[in-house]
Protein backbone atom coordinates (compact mmCIF):
# COMPACT_ATOMS: atom_id res chain seq x y z
CA UNK A 1 0.00 0.00 0.00
CA UNK A 2 1.50 3.37 -0.93
CA UNK A 3 1.94 6.23 1.55
CA UNK A 4 -1.05 8.23 0.33
CA UNK A 5 -3.41 5.29 0.62
CA UNK A 6 -1.99 4.50 4.05
CA UNK A 7 -2.70 8.05 5.19
CA UNK A 8 -6.22 7.83 3.80
CA UNK A 9 -6.96 4.49 5.42
CA UNK A 10 -5.52 5.52 8.79
CA UNK A 11 -7.43 8.77 8.53
CA UNK A 12 -10.67 6.87 8.01
CA UNK A 13 -9.88 4.52 10.89
CA UNK A 14 -9.07 7.45 13.19
CA UNK A 15 -12.30 9.17 12.22
CA UNK A 16 -14.30 5.99 12.81
CA UNK A 17 -12.68 5.39 16.15
CA UNK A 18 -13.22 8.95 17.33
CA UNK A 19 -16.84 8.77 16.18
CA UNK A 20 -17.39 5.60 18.16
CA UNK A 21 -15.50 7.03 21.13
CA UNK A 22 -17.61 10.18 21.22
CA UNK A 23 -20.79 8.15 21.01
CA UNK A 24 -19.53 5.78 23.64
CA UNK A 25 -18.38 8.71 25.78
CA UNK A 26 -21.98 9.37 26.65
CA UNK A 27 -21.70 6.51 29.12
CA UNK A 28 -18.13 7.27 30.08
CA UNK A 29 -17.14 9.68 32.83
CA UNK A 30 -17.30 13.41 32.37
CA UNK A 31 -14.59 15.39 34.12
CA UNK A 32 -14.83 19.00 35.27
CA UNK A 33 -12.38 21.30 36.98
CA UNK A 34 -13.57 22.44 40.36
CA UNK A 35 -12.14 25.09 42.69
CA UNK A 36 -13.48 25.80 46.10
CA UNK A 37 -13.17 25.88 49.83
CA UNK A 38 -13.62 22.99 52.20
CA UNK A 39 -16.25 23.86 54.79
CA UNK A 40 -16.19 20.59 56.68
CA UNK A 41 -15.39 16.95 56.35
CA UNK A 42 -17.09 13.72 57.30
CA UNK A 43 -14.43 11.01 57.13
CA UNK A 44 -16.86 8.26 58.13
CA UNK A 45 -18.94 9.04 55.05
CA UNK A 46 -15.83 9.74 52.89
CA UNK A 47 -17.24 13.19 52.18
CA UNK A 48 -16.23 16.79 52.30
CA UNK A 49 -18.55 19.75 52.02
CA UNK A 50 -17.16 22.19 49.48
CA UNK A 51 -18.24 25.73 48.60
CA UNK A 52 -17.18 25.90 44.98
CA UNK A 53 -17.42 28.23 42.04
CA UNK A 54 -19.39 28.02 38.83
CA UNK A 55 -18.61 25.06 36.61
CA UNK A 56 -19.46 26.54 33.21
CA UNK A 57 -22.24 24.78 31.38
CA UNK A 58 -22.66 22.24 34.15
CA UNK A 59 -23.43 23.62 37.57
CA UNK A 60 -23.70 27.04 39.18
CA UNK A 61 -21.62 27.94 42.23
CA UNK A 62 -22.77 25.73 45.04
CA UNK A 63 -22.03 24.37 48.46
CA UNK A 64 -22.58 20.65 48.80
CA UNK A 65 -20.99 17.38 49.91
CA UNK A 66 -18.72 15.39 47.60
CA UNK A 67 -17.17 11.98 48.00
CA UNK A 68 -13.40 11.80 48.23
CA UNK A 69 -12.27 8.22 47.90
CA UNK A 70 -8.61 8.59 48.82
CA UNK A 71 -8.29 8.23 52.63
CA UNK A 72 -4.88 9.94 52.66
CA UNK A 73 -6.36 13.01 50.99
CA UNK A 74 -9.31 12.93 53.37
CA UNK A 75 -6.98 12.85 56.34
CA UNK A 76 -4.99 15.81 55.04
CA UNK A 77 -7.93 18.09 54.24
CA UNK A 78 -9.10 20.59 56.83
CA UNK A 79 -11.98 23.04 56.97
CA UNK A 80 -10.80 26.34 55.49
CA UNK A 81 -8.53 24.72 52.89
CA UNK A 82 -8.83 25.99 49.35
CA UNK A 83 -8.74 23.15 46.88
CA UNK A 84 -8.59 22.37 43.19
CA UNK A 85 -9.98 19.04 42.10
CA UNK A 86 -11.51 17.13 39.26
CA UNK A 87 -15.20 16.43 39.58
CA UNK A 88 -15.90 13.11 37.92
CA UNK A 89 -19.47 12.42 36.85
CA UNK A 90 -20.39 8.93 35.77
CA UNK A 91 -24.10 8.56 35.20
CA UNK A 92 -25.79 9.28 38.53
CA UNK A 93 -22.58 8.82 40.47
CA UNK A 94 -20.06 11.55 41.09
CA UNK A 95 -16.93 12.14 43.14
CA UNK A 96 -13.76 14.22 43.42
CA UNK A 97 -10.39 13.07 42.15
CA UNK A 98 -6.97 14.63 42.07
CA UNK A 99 -7.74 16.87 45.05
CA UNK A 100 -4.95 19.38 45.63
CA UNK A 101 -4.82 21.86 48.49
CA UNK A 102 -3.95 25.23 46.97
CA UNK A 103 -4.10 27.33 50.14
CA UNK A 104 -3.96 26.21 53.75
CA UNK A 105 -4.10 29.66 55.33
CA UNK A 106 -7.82 29.45 55.99
CA UNK A 107 -7.48 26.67 58.51
CA UNK A 108 -7.19 28.89 61.58
CA UNK A 109 -9.97 31.27 60.70
CA UNK A 110 -12.22 28.66 59.16
CA UNK A 111 -15.84 29.34 59.84
CA UNK A 112 -16.31 25.65 60.21
CA UNK A 113 -19.86 24.83 61.08
CA UNK A 114 -19.20 24.23 64.73
CA UNK A 115 -22.25 22.92 66.48
CA UNK A 116 -23.05 25.04 69.50
CA UNK A 117 -23.97 21.71 70.94
CA UNK A 118 -24.35 18.67 68.77
CA UNK A 119 -26.67 16.22 70.45
CA UNK A 120 -25.20 12.86 71.19
CA UNK A 121 -27.24 9.67 71.06
CA UNK A 122 -29.15 9.52 74.33
CA UNK A 123 -29.45 13.28 74.80
CA UNK A 124 -32.85 14.96 74.86
CA UNK A 125 -33.98 16.94 71.86
CA UNK A 126 -34.51 20.69 72.44
CA UNK A 127 -37.90 22.01 73.44
CA UNK A 128 -38.40 24.46 70.59
CA UNK A 129 -41.78 25.47 69.24
CA UNK A 130 -42.57 24.56 65.67
CA UNK A 131 -45.46 25.72 63.50
CA UNK A 132 -47.07 22.96 61.49
CA UNK A 133 -48.92 22.94 58.18
CA UNK A 134 -52.18 23.83 59.98
CA UNK A 135 -50.60 26.84 61.65
CA UNK A 136 -50.64 25.05 65.02
CA UNK A 137 -47.74 25.23 67.44
CA UNK A 138 -46.23 21.83 68.10
CA UNK A 139 -43.27 20.78 70.21
CA UNK A 140 -41.10 17.69 70.34
CA UNK A 141 -42.54 16.87 73.74
CA UNK A 142 -45.95 16.42 72.10
CA UNK A 143 -44.56 13.20 70.67
CA UNK A 144 -43.32 11.64 73.89
CA UNK A 145 -44.39 8.04 73.95
CA UNK A 146 -43.89 7.74 70.19
CA UNK A 147 -40.87 7.05 68.04
CA UNK A 148 -40.24 10.02 65.75
CA UNK A 149 -38.41 10.15 62.45
CA UNK A 150 -37.26 13.69 61.82
CA UNK A 151 -35.73 15.27 58.76
CA UNK A 152 -35.15 18.67 57.18
CA UNK A 153 -36.28 19.69 53.71
CA UNK A 154 -37.42 22.71 51.80
CA UNK A 155 -40.21 22.70 49.26
CA UNK A 156 -38.28 24.55 46.52
CA UNK A 157 -35.47 21.99 46.46
CA UNK A 158 -34.82 21.27 42.76
CA UNK A 159 -32.50 18.29 43.17
CA UNK A 160 -34.36 15.02 42.77
CA UNK A 161 -31.89 13.06 44.87
CA UNK A 162 -32.21 15.39 47.84
CA UNK A 163 -35.44 16.63 49.37
CA UNK A 164 -37.80 15.13 46.76
CA UNK A 165 -36.26 11.74 47.33
CA UNK A 166 -36.30 12.21 51.09
CA UNK A 167 -39.97 13.18 51.17
CA UNK A 168 -40.81 10.39 48.75
CA UNK A 169 -39.18 7.84 51.02
CA UNK A 170 -40.94 9.30 54.05
CA UNK A 171 -44.19 8.92 52.11
CA UNK A 172 -43.37 5.28 51.52
CA UNK A 173 -42.66 4.78 55.22
CA UNK A 174 -45.90 6.56 56.10
CA UNK A 175 -47.90 4.33 53.75
CA UNK A 176 -46.24 1.19 55.11
CA UNK A 177 -46.93 2.20 58.70
CA UNK A 178 -50.59 2.84 57.90
CA UNK A 179 -50.92 -0.89 57.20
CA UNK A 180 -49.96 -1.69 60.80
CA UNK A 181 -52.24 0.39 63.05
CA UNK A 182 -50.32 -0.33 66.24
CA UNK A 183 -47.03 0.88 64.81
CA UNK A 184 -48.84 3.77 63.12
CA UNK A 185 -50.12 4.92 66.51
CA UNK A 186 -46.71 4.66 68.13
CA UNK A 187 -44.78 6.58 65.46
CA UNK A 188 -44.64 10.05 64.01
CA UNK A 189 -42.91 11.68 61.06
CA UNK A 190 -41.65 15.23 61.10
CA UNK A 191 -40.31 17.25 58.19
CA UNK A 192 -38.93 20.67 59.14
CA UNK A 193 -38.16 23.28 56.53
CA UNK A 194 -34.85 25.09 55.97
CA UNK A 195 -36.75 27.84 54.22
CA UNK A 196 -39.36 29.26 56.62
CA UNK A 197 -39.63 32.47 54.59
CA UNK A 198 -41.01 30.71 51.54
CA UNK A 199 -42.38 27.59 53.22
CA UNK A 200 -45.31 29.09 55.04
CA UNK A 201 -47.95 26.86 56.63
CA UNK A 202 -50.04 27.04 53.44
CA UNK A 203 -47.09 26.06 51.25
CA UNK A 204 -46.18 23.21 53.60
CA UNK A 205 -49.76 22.00 53.60
CA UNK A 206 -49.88 21.83 49.78
CA UNK A 207 -46.51 20.08 49.77
CA UNK A 208 -47.63 17.63 52.43
CA UNK A 209 -50.85 16.82 50.62
CA UNK A 210 -48.86 15.99 47.47
CA UNK A 211 -46.91 13.38 49.42
CA UNK A 212 -49.98 12.21 51.34
CA UNK A 213 -51.94 11.78 48.09
CA UNK A 214 -54.43 14.39 49.28
CA UNK A 215 -55.33 12.48 52.45
CA UNK A 216 -55.23 15.23 55.08
CA UNK A 217 -55.80 12.70 57.87
CA UNK A 218 -52.17 11.78 57.26
CA UNK A 219 -51.11 15.03 58.91
CA UNK A 220 -52.02 13.46 62.26
CA UNK A 221 -49.06 11.18 61.68
CA UNK A 222 -46.74 13.40 59.60
CA UNK A 223 -46.20 17.04 60.40
CA UNK A 224 -44.57 19.52 58.03
CA UNK A 225 -43.30 22.35 60.17
CA UNK A 226 -41.29 25.52 60.29
CA UNK A 227 -39.46 27.47 62.97
CA UNK A 228 -38.12 30.98 63.31
CA UNK A 229 -34.73 31.50 61.61
CA UNK A 230 -33.05 31.72 65.02
CA UNK A 231 -34.60 28.48 66.25
CA UNK A 232 -33.80 26.83 62.94
CA UNK A 233 -30.13 27.63 63.46
CA UNK A 234 -30.35 26.18 66.95
CA UNK A 235 -31.99 23.00 65.65
CA UNK A 236 -29.41 22.73 62.90
CA UNK A 237 -26.63 22.97 65.47
CA UNK A 238 -28.31 20.44 67.70
CA UNK A 239 -28.62 17.93 64.89
CA UNK A 240 -25.31 18.66 63.16
CA UNK A 241 -26.90 20.10 60.04
CA UNK A 242 -25.21 22.45 57.66
CA UNK A 243 -27.15 24.78 55.46
CA UNK A 244 -26.18 27.80 53.40
CA UNK A 245 -28.44 30.09 51.41
CA UNK A 246 -26.98 30.96 48.05
CA UNK A 247 -28.56 32.38 44.91
CA UNK A 248 -32.02 31.49 46.13
CA UNK A 249 -31.02 27.92 46.58
CA UNK A 250 -30.32 26.36 49.94
CA UNK A 251 -27.38 24.02 50.06
CA UNK A 252 -27.70 21.66 52.96
CA UNK A 253 -26.51 18.38 54.28
CA UNK A 254 -29.00 15.61 54.51
CA UNK A 255 -29.81 14.52 57.97
CA UNK A 256 -32.37 12.10 59.36
CA UNK A 257 -32.79 11.70 63.09
CA UNK A 258 -34.59 8.97 64.97
CA UNK A 259 -35.99 10.17 68.30
CA UNK A 260 -36.88 7.62 70.94
CA UNK A 261 -40.24 7.67 72.78
CA UNK A 262 -38.48 9.27 75.75
CA UNK A 263 -37.48 12.28 73.63
CA UNK A 264 -33.82 11.41 73.26
CA UNK A 265 -31.79 11.00 70.09
CA UNK A 266 -31.62 7.35 69.11
CA UNK A 267 -29.83 7.47 65.75
CA UNK A 268 -28.56 9.69 62.95
CA UNK A 269 -28.29 9.05 59.21
CA UNK A 270 -26.86 11.33 56.57
CA UNK A 271 -26.45 10.22 52.99
CA UNK A 272 -26.30 6.44 53.16
CA UNK A 273 -29.74 5.12 54.03
CA UNK A 274 -32.66 3.23 52.57
CA UNK A 275 -36.34 3.68 53.36
CA UNK A 276 -36.42 0.06 54.55
CA UNK A 277 -33.62 0.70 57.02
CA UNK A 278 -35.30 3.84 58.39
CA UNK A 279 -38.62 2.07 58.71
CA UNK A 280 -37.13 -0.91 60.53
CA UNK A 281 -35.34 1.34 62.99
CA UNK A 282 -38.50 3.39 63.53
CA UNK A 283 -40.60 0.30 64.22
CA UNK A 284 -37.98 -1.02 66.63
CA UNK A 285 -38.08 2.22 68.60
CA UNK A 286 -41.87 2.22 68.50
CA UNK A 287 -41.87 -1.18 70.17
CA UNK A 288 -40.29 0.54 73.15
CA UNK A 289 -43.18 3.02 73.35
CA UNK A 290 -45.78 2.56 76.02
CA UNK A 291 -49.11 1.38 74.62
CA UNK A 292 -51.05 4.16 76.28
CA UNK A 293 -49.51 7.54 76.78
CA UNK A 294 -51.15 10.75 78.01
CA UNK A 295 -49.54 12.61 75.09
CA UNK A 296 -51.25 10.46 72.47
CA UNK A 297 -54.69 11.56 73.58
CA UNK A 298 -53.56 15.19 73.60
CA UNK A 299 -52.84 14.83 69.89
CA UNK A 300 -56.48 14.14 69.16
CA UNK A 301 -57.37 15.40 65.72
CA UNK B 1 -28.25 18.23 39.80
CA UNK B 2 -25.58 15.89 38.61
CA UNK B 3 -27.25 13.31 36.40
CA UNK B 4 -25.11 13.62 33.31
CA UNK B 5 -26.31 10.81 31.12
CA UNK B 6 -29.63 12.29 30.01
CA UNK B 7 -28.16 15.43 28.48
CA UNK B 8 -27.79 13.80 25.10
CA UNK B 9 -31.45 12.91 24.80
CA UNK B 10 -32.30 16.12 22.93
CA UNK B 11 -30.67 16.78 19.60
CA UNK B 12 -27.95 19.35 20.08
CA UNK B 13 -27.86 21.82 17.24
CA UNK B 14 -24.92 24.07 16.65
CA UNK B 15 -27.08 26.97 17.87
CA UNK B 16 -27.57 26.14 21.54
CA UNK B 17 -30.20 28.40 22.88
CA UNK B 18 -30.27 30.01 26.26
CA UNK B 19 -33.56 28.23 26.88
CA UNK B 20 -31.95 24.90 26.31
CA UNK B 21 -29.16 25.76 28.74
CA UNK B 22 -31.77 26.68 31.34
CA UNK B 23 -33.65 23.46 30.70
CA UNK B 24 -30.53 21.37 31.18
CA UNK B 25 -29.62 23.23 34.35
CA UNK B 26 -33.02 23.37 36.04
CA UNK B 27 -35.42 20.88 34.48
CA UNK B 28 -33.66 17.90 32.96
CA UNK B 29 -32.64 16.36 36.26
CA UNK B 30 -36.24 15.59 37.07
CA UNK B 31 -37.98 15.58 33.72
CA UNK B 32 -35.56 13.19 32.06
CA UNK B 33 -34.40 9.78 33.12
CA UNK B 34 -36.02 7.30 35.44
CA UNK B 35 -36.72 8.18 39.06
CA UNK B 36 -37.87 5.03 40.87
CA UNK B 37 -37.26 6.69 44.24
CA UNK B 38 -39.67 9.55 43.67
CA UNK B 39 -43.26 9.53 44.90
CA UNK B 40 -44.48 10.62 41.48
CA UNK B 41 -42.59 10.26 38.22
CA UNK B 42 -41.99 13.70 36.71
CA UNK B 43 -43.60 13.74 33.24
CA UNK B 44 -41.45 13.87 30.11
CA UNK B 45 -41.83 17.20 28.37
CA UNK B 46 -41.50 16.16 24.74
CA UNK B 47 -44.58 17.29 22.86
CA UNK B 48 -45.66 19.48 25.78
CA UNK B 49 -47.22 22.10 23.55
CA UNK B 50 -48.39 19.65 20.87
CA UNK B 51 -51.26 18.58 23.06
CA UNK B 52 -54.20 20.79 24.09
CA UNK B 53 -53.55 20.04 27.75
CA UNK B 54 -50.56 19.78 30.03
CA UNK B 55 -49.90 16.61 32.05
CA UNK B 56 -51.83 18.30 34.87
CA UNK B 57 -54.90 18.65 32.65
CA UNK B 58 -54.58 22.42 32.49
CA UNK B 59 -54.64 24.08 29.06
CA UNK B 60 -51.30 23.98 27.24
CA UNK B 61 -50.66 27.71 27.12
CA UNK B 62 -47.54 29.75 27.79
CA UNK B 63 -49.28 31.41 30.73
CA UNK B 64 -50.18 28.09 32.34
CA UNK B 65 -46.69 26.67 31.89
CA UNK B 66 -45.20 29.86 33.30
CA UNK B 67 -47.49 29.61 36.33
CA UNK B 68 -46.51 25.99 36.91
CA UNK B 69 -42.80 26.74 36.76
CA UNK B 70 -43.08 29.72 39.13
CA UNK B 71 -45.47 28.16 41.66
CA UNK B 72 -44.55 24.52 41.36
CA UNK B 73 -47.21 21.89 41.42
CA UNK B 74 -47.71 18.96 43.78
CA UNK B 75 -44.24 17.41 44.15
CA UNK B 76 -42.65 19.77 41.60
CA UNK B 77 -40.73 22.55 43.36
CA UNK B 78 -41.50 26.23 42.77
CA UNK B 79 -38.90 28.18 40.80
CA UNK B 80 -40.23 31.42 42.18
CA UNK B 81 -37.41 33.97 42.67
CA UNK B 82 -35.01 31.62 40.95
CA UNK B 83 -35.73 32.42 37.32
CA UNK B 84 -36.00 35.90 35.83
CA UNK B 85 -38.78 36.90 33.43
CA UNK B 86 -36.30 36.57 30.57
CA UNK B 87 -35.25 33.13 31.78
CA UNK B 88 -38.88 32.06 31.76
CA UNK B 89 -39.40 33.49 28.26
CA UNK B 90 -36.35 31.65 26.94
CA UNK B 91 -37.26 28.43 28.72
CA UNK B 92 -40.81 28.44 27.40
CA UNK B 93 -39.53 29.16 23.88
CA UNK B 94 -37.32 26.13 24.21
CA UNK B 95 -40.12 23.96 25.57
CA UNK B 96 -42.05 24.73 22.39
CA UNK B 97 -39.28 23.01 20.40
CA UNK B 98 -39.52 19.75 22.31
CA UNK B 99 -41.32 17.23 20.13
Amino acid sequence: MNLRKLKLVSGIILFAVSFVMSAWSQTKSKRYDLQGEVLSKNPAAHEITVRHGNIPGFMPAMTMPYKVKDPAVMQELQAGDKIAAVLVVHGDDYWLENVRITDRSGRKTAKAVAAAHLLAVGESVPDLPLKNQDGKTIRFRDFRGKAVLLTFIYTRCPMPNFCPRLSSQFAKIHDDLKKTPEDYRRTHLLSITFDPKYDTAAVLRRYGLAYLDDDASGFAHWDFASTTPGDLRQLANAFGLEYVEEDNQISHSMNIVLIAPDGTVAKYWSTEWTAAELETALREQAAKATATSPQTSARNR
Amino acid sequence: MLTGCSWFATELTSDTTQGQALFLLHCADCHEGAHPDLHKQPPRLEGLFQSKTLPSGAPATDAQVRKTIIEGRRTMPAFDQRLSDKDLDDLIKYLHTLK
